[in-house]
């Protein structure tokens, strides 16, 4: 469990993280999202114990991770910027973590490299992008961390990669209770990944929820009416109503049957329940807290 | 065997529990099989442990399946099974029914075509 209670960083006078406090409960993909330069990085170093808060605090399982060789052990951080020793081999490298993490699983280590397209003899500086980061994640996992913090983890990742990380990822949670914290600017990334998803703007959460109940607590209607309907009298829970012409666009909060049926009764002359991207719910969920998410986005 | 659809507005944990509700009345699963580990079923599909975890649970209170300790759920019998179908089969009867309305089909016509499903076997 990782507790964040009104975590503040400050560079000179830029404010990063600005009171920020989260809550991050053990075995769950924690997705932070949010524009560049929200602090997603930062929030991650600070838990990983690489910076030191300037106040507030974040507990790894009740105890900072700054200066804590112990709390160390158990978290790793991929950073987005990647950092290996000059001229190092993938077999050195994972050599190297073997010689930091004692949870270092020798076994784990011998499957991932014969599951990784990757030639381990071969330094690191030959590698693209891509590969890098494979042998980073290769790393990470071999580690057997408590806390796995990924910073655009996916970034340069091919899709079949990206699978295979994305099922090593679910064993290792489901083995040793794993913890995951991943950051992106991408929604669309983290949407088949994470359980709880976090929304970061200028160093504080907007918005944190479960996907599950995300999905569930939301419905788009489109439906088309030749006669007016006065929507804010309809007994629906409304968040959203967009008028094209005849055309009428309903985000609503609750059962999109019965939502569905609400609309049916004001006789139109077509009605469909739409199907949600992440991407709406956010921007339906943010409107509704008064933030104008285009602006955001800016 | 199990497929999942990201774009969908029902949850993942949903899916799965419909998923194998269905498998279970088709009798792809009979009563007495042992449903695939929930490590291993997060690990095939690469999704979060928990996620399955929370539609085996779901299963479980539906009668669809009960857990053994330490050696992980098996399928009871259809239980909750049927009903889980028959509510998503009323939900799909009926939005194809609203669209054949929509798109100028007679009762009649429609009509017809459910005694041909019914009696035919889906041959028209």
């Amino acid at each position: 469990m990782i507790t964040i209670q009104q975590l503040t960083k400050k560079f000179g006078n830029f404010t990063a993280l600005d009171g920020l406090s989260l809550d991050i409960r053990s075995g769950c993909i924690y997705g932070i999202v949010g524009p560049n330069g929200s602090g997603k990085s930062t929030l991650l170093r600070l838990i990983a114990g690489v910076y030191r808060a300037d106040g507030g605090q974040v507990l790894v399982d009740g105890e900072p991770a700054w200066e804590n060789v112990a709390k160390k052990d158990q978290v790793f951080y991929l950073s987005d910027d990647l950092y290996f020793p000059p001229k190092c081999t993938v077999d050195e490298l994972l050599n190297f973590y073997k010689g930091m993490y004692s949870g270092f699983s020798e076994e784990l280590c011998a499957q991932l490299k014969a599951i990784f397209p990757l030639d381990t003899s071969k330094r690191l500086n030959t590698f693209s992008k891509g590969m890098r980061r494979q042998a980073a994640l290769m790393a990470a996992f071999s580690c057997c961390p408590r806390y796995l913090l990924l910073d655009e983890a996916f970034d340069g990742l091919d899709p079949v990669i990206r699978l295979l990380v994305k099922k090593l990822m679910a064993q290792q949670i489901a083995d040793r209770q794993m913890t995951v914290v991943i950051t992106s600017h991408n929604l669309r990334e983290l949407e088949d990944l994470c359980d709880h998803i976090g929304l970061l703007h200028k160093g504080s959460v907007l918005f944190e929820k479960e996907i599950d109940s995300l999905k569930l607590g939301l419905c788009k209607i489109q439906a088309v009416f030749t006669h007016p309907v006065d929507w804010q009298a309809s007994g629906l829970d409304l968040l959203q109503v967009h008028q094209k012409g005849s055309m009428v666009s309903l985000l609503v909060r609750g059962d999109g049957e019965k939502a569905l049926e609400i609309v049916q009764n004001f006789q139109p002359e077509f009605a469909e329940a739409l199907p949600l991207t992440l991407e709406e719910i956010f921007i339906g969920e943010m409107e509704a807290v008064g933030y104008d998410y285009n602006n955001i986005l800016q | 065997m199990i497929t999942l659809d990201y774009q969908s507005k029902d949850p993942i944990y949903l899916q799965i529990k419909n998923r194998i509700a269905e498998l279970v009345m088709l009798g792809v699963y009979p009563p007495g099989t042992q449903l695939p580990s929930v490590r291993s079923l997060a690990g095939e599909l690469g999704i979060n442990p928990n996620t399955i975890q929370k539609a085996y649970q779901e299963l479980e209170t539906a009668g669809i399946t009960c857990s053994v300790s330490g050696k992980g759920s098996f399928v009871a019998g259809e239980g909750g099974a049927r009903d889980i179908l028959k509510g998503r089969a009323e939900t799909k009867l009926r939005e194809a029914l609203r669209q054949a309305r929509l798109a100028g089909i007679r009762k009649e016509q429609a009509a017809q075509w459910v005694e041909q499903e019914y009696e035919g076997g889906g041959k028209p």
